[in-house]
């Protein structure tokens, strides 16, 4: 209607004396939680222009990273997408090794893609479940919030804390898996997956949340590529790629998984796309303890991996080694590498260069959910501002990952 | 101590002390009993569906009661507050319209019919405040003032997202009167009546109720109740993800309160509503009122019988509203909610011709006798 | 193995059914009350025979302690040997290893000629509890508790701990340091 009355020369505005109302939405409101601000321009209830602004959980990670060694980043990269942190500690640890140019044992790879999809479920289960709630829907989103507790619960006893897990080292692991793991897997998933039942009753076939979802928030396959999109909204709109598919790394080329992919990229089909995904997730841990083989979780090459603490503490020369070991940092040899993993957002893709010495010299983030955001005018402009809701709760913007 | 008697003996002032006595009770009912009892079951309702334990600290020397406290707890935190008019405001107005907001749902209670009516001691007791002709249309007419109190609460309070809810809370509860009037028509000329007191004296008999010949209408009057409630899936004018608070997004303490306990009454005269049009009111099933008062008189004596039965009445009304409470609870925490367009589409081009299409049929019913009026 | 791609159902054509709104509002709700049952049976249990594990995934906190895995990472703690002294040798690895840079020791020498730390300054407020500090210890001098209460003060300058409120003595820690153990002393992590 609109593009009518422009071709007639006529202005809806000026005839009806009416104004466009501009509001601030956020950093303090309940759909952005301190994380982003629009800048919204209302014409009723539609929105005539956002101006999207970012940046309120910057704090400085790539400059730090150059201030950390080698191993001292992995905590900092725990706090890029703080819902599925060990996929953030996998990335960078895999294109350190990269630089280095070795090979983990096949112990750690099943481990890291397992608990890589354990954290992309804990992604998703928070992503949904915000997305739920954020449309009312309260005790969909407790059901979720129950199935990730579980699932940190499961986290917490192989890596010892629940949210910044931690985990991974470059050439290996912290630890292997503890006593009785794979019963709680199996009782955790039983509920999980009782639970995951119950969210989908409760939404996917309900009328309201169909109509909320369902035509929003649209992208296609053409615009999706040129924006950058990737992970699950690109899938929705219909491009089947996945990093994990595409560049098969770790044991992925051994899984047997399905991608679900949608075809119109709007968050009805983003919210299935992830729903799937998470149970794909499921299946995929438990082929991964299925086939996992013994054997060690750390390259048997003492430059590359954490000072092994049995050698150290009875002879002296691995003592020494150990001292400049951690207090040099490893010196990984120079060159720079580029490892992309599928986050839970989407590819996450870390870039590292190295001059030889004991810190990175410079790494790059490529963060999923920053391109997902700059398209958020494209997504929400037009439609109406209850659009904006599940919009922006679908494409996930994780303050932490975005602005670094 | 004789004068006083024969004061009381008097007709007119005995008429008198039964409604006060009778408005006396709906307040406590309502206020005092309902509201801060419904703070808590939402909480603890919501609470064990989630899979949680809820609100349980609140305690006098350690007796917590599972949570009953947290209710006072929370008036009296709420009492306390500051009481905050932000910058800009329209001072009167923003004090004013809780207060526009709350009365409506309290003033419908005057026409529901809680209990029946008895014969005590030789005197005719009504139990319903105010026995309207017009009850129906009365409570339409009261439950349309609702809307200014939010409107003047989202204009007044100088927040852009508190207009934009009281715009949303606007349109959406005009549209709603207008469809939750159509739904009851159907009753209407089914009962033969708009008073509250003779429909439900008509539903004596179990085949006699609303919900058995009016059951799609029911469904449509209980929608249309939510969303002039506006409780979720129609919480658009308060969408707390969109519009932070809606239309009360600037206000605290007691005036916040107000709004919060305006909820709640609203919830319960609906369900008052409910129950007197399509529940049957204070009748049980397969037991007539008569049956009952025979019984109880021969064991108890006339009077005293009377009184039982009245108590059962009342009792039997509570029940019911609980039990429609409890609905409205469950739905408000399973929904998600409807966008605002949404709404208005489905209460247009929706619920409106269904209900047009309801009061057709009842009509053919009628006239061919499938349904037989009481 | 098989990576298919798998077209998702964006359900379209609602049936009659979902076009009504209702009967999955009441399928949905029918969920929600089935949990709520099931928990007031768990309730029930629970009054009627006094043990009966809750179905509800919330503790009541400061009476019901959770399950602390062997793994977790709590504050930071220094061991007190059997002999009263503190096992750090003051060899600063912890202070080099430390991310957030939040230890800061001065090292100093008893009589016998064994080293320790005369001071061993551990900043509450910029510990991220990653661990690093326990996992290069040469001496398993320092290790990550169970404990995470009270770590949160109002005033900054009682959170940064010194050598005497960080010091716990062995026995107490029995239970980590056997995990740490079996964490980094294992043969099995790389041959």
């Amino acid at each position: 209607m609109r593009e009518e009355d422009k071709e007639r020369g006529y202005d809806f505005h000026k005839a009806s004396h009416t104004e466009t109302m501009t509001i601030n939405m956020g950093p303090s409101h309940p759909a952005t939680h301190g994380t982003v601000k629009f800048f919204l321009t209302l014409d009723g209830e539609t929105i005539e222009d956002i101006d999207v602004e970012i940046g309120y959980l910057h704090r400085a990670f790539e400059k730090e990273c150059e201030a950390q060694k080698w191993n001292g980043v992995f905590p900092y990269t725990d706090r890029l997408d703080y819902t599925a942190s060990v996929l953030n500690n996998v990335g960078y640890a895999m294109a350190a090794e990269k630089l280095i140019g070795i090979e983990v044992p096949e112990r750690c790879k099943y481990l890291r893609t397992m608990i890589s999809e354990m954290a992309r479920m804990s992604g998703h289960y928070t992503n949904v479940g915000a997305g739920a709630l954020e449309l009312g829907a309260l005790t969909a989103f407790i059901y979720f919030i129950e199935a990730r507790e579980l699932l940190w619960d499961l986290i917490e006893s192989i890596c010892g804390a629940r949210l910044t897990h931690n985990y991974v080292r470059i050439g290996g692991l912290t630890n292997d898996l503890p006593d009785g793991f794979r019963e709680n897997v199996k009782r955790v998933f039983a509920k999980n997956r009782k639970l995951w039942d119950d969210f989908d009753i409760m939404l996917t076939k309900n009328r309201i949340f169909l109509d909320r979802m369902r035509d929003t928030g649209g992208i296609s396959q053409k615009d999706a590529i040129a924006w950058g999109f990737t992970g699950p909204c690109l899938r929705a709109a219909g491009v089947p790629y996945d990093v994990r598919r595409a560049q098969p790394y770790l044991m992925y080329d051994r899984m047997n998984f399905d991608i679900p992919v949608g075809s119109t990229g709007d968050n009805f089909d983003r919210y299935l796309v992830r729903m799937e995904e998470i149970k794909q997730s499921m299946s995929i841990v438990e082929q991964c303890l299925e086939q996992m083989p013994e054997g060690p979780i750390n390259v048997d090459d003492a430059r590359w991996r954490m000072p092994s603490k049995d050698d150290s503490s009875t002879k002296m020369e691995p003592l020494i080694f150990h001292f400049k070991q951690i207090i040099e940092g490893q010196s990984i040899p120079a060159g720079e590498a580029y490892q992309a993993v599928e986050g839970a957002n989407g590819e996450l893709g870390f870039y590292l260069v190295s001059n030889g010495g004991g810190k990175p010299w410079k790494c790059r983030v490529r963060p999923p959910s920053f391109a997902l955001t700059s398209a958020l005018p494209l997504l929400v402009k037009g439609s109406m501002l209850a659009d904006l809701i599940p919009t922006f709760d679908m494409i996930n913007l994780i303050g932490g990952e975005c602005d670094r | 101590m004789d004068s006083i008697v024969s004061l009381i003996t008097q007709p007119l002032v005995l008429e008198l002390l039964i409604t006060l006595v009778k408005i006396g009770f709906i307040l406590g009912l309502t206020i005092g009993f309902f509201a801060p009892m419904l703070a808590w079951v939402e909480r603890k309702q919501s609470a064990i569906m989630q899979d949680r334990v809820g609100a349980n600290r609140a305690g006098v020397f350690g007796i917590t009661v599972i949570g009953l406290l947290h209710s006072l707890a929370d008036a009296i935190k709420l009492i306390f507050k500051e009481d905050f008019i932000p910058r800009g405001a329209e001072r009167g107005l923003h004090t004013l319209a809780p207060v526009i907001a709350i009365i409506p749902s309290l003033v419908v209670f005057a026409v529901i019919p809680f209990g029946g009516q008895y014969t005590l001691w030789g005197h005719e007791v009504n139990l319903v405040i105010a026995d309207l002709d017009v009850g129906l249309l009365y409570v339409f007419a009261i439950g349309s003032l609702a809307t200014y109190g939010v409107v003047i609460a989202g204009w007044s309070s100088n927040n852009n997202w508190s207009l934009l809810g009281g715009l949303r809370a606007s349109a959406q509860m005009f549209s709603y009167e207008v469809t939750m009037g159509l739904t009851v028509i159907g009753l209407v000329m089914f009962y033969q009546s708009l008073s509250l007191v003779d429909i439900v004296a008509k539903q004596e008999n179990f085949w006699h109720w609303g919900i058995i010949w009016h059951f799609p209408a029911f469904v449509l009057f209980l929608g249309c109740a939510v969303a002039e409630n506006k409780r979720v899936p129609f919480d658009a004018p308060e969408a707390e993800a969109e519009l932070v608070a809606g239309y009360f997004t600037e206000y605290s303490g007691m005036k916040f309160v107000m709004f919060w306990t305006a909820e709640f009454l609203e919830m319960v005269s609906i369900s008052g509503m409910c129950v007197a049009l399509f529940l049957g009111g204070h009748h049980i099933p397969f037991v007539t009122q008569k049956f009952l008062l025979t019984a109880f008189g021969d064991l108890l004596g006339q009077d005293i019988g009377a009184v039982v039965v009245m108590l059962i009445g009342v009792g039997v009304f509570i029940t019911k509203l609980v039990i429609l409470l409890v609905l409205q609870m469950t739905i408000r925490w399973t929904m998600p909610r409807f966008r605002y367009d949404q709404i208005m589409k489905l209460g247009w081009k929706m619920i409106l011709p269904l209900s047009l299409c309801w009061i057709f049929l009842v009509g053919v019913g009628i006239l061919t006798g499938v349904m037989p009026r009481p | 193995m098989a990576i298919n791609i798998k077209k998702v159902d964006r359900n379209v054509s609602m049936t009659f059914l979902e076009r009504m709104y209702i009967p999955y509002m009441l399928h949905g709700m029918w969920v929600a009350i089935r949990h709520a049952a099931i928990n007031m049976l768990g309730f029930f249990e629970e009054i009627l025979a006094g043990k009966s594990k809750r179905q509800v995934m919330t503790l009541f906190y400061p009476e019901e302690y959770p399950d602390i895995p062997p793994a977790y990472r709590g504050k930071p703690t220094l061991v007190r040997r059997d002999d009263g002294l503190e096992a750090c040798v003051a060899c600063g690895l912890c202070e080099a290893a430390c991310p957030p840079l939040c230890i800061s020791i001065i090292g100093g020498e008893r009589e016998n000629g064994e080293r320790y730390p005369v001071t061993y300054t551990l900043d509450g407020t910029r510990c991220i509890y990653c661990g690093f500090c326990e996992e290069v210890c040469p001496k398993e001098a320092i290790v990550m508790s169970d404990r995470f209460q009270g770590l949160c003060e109002y005033d900054r300058e009682k959170m940064i701990y010194d050598k005497e409120s960080l010091l716990v003595p062995r026995e107490k820690l029995q239970k980590r340091l056997d995990t740490i153990r079996n964490k980094y002393f294992s043969e099995k992590r790389y041959r």
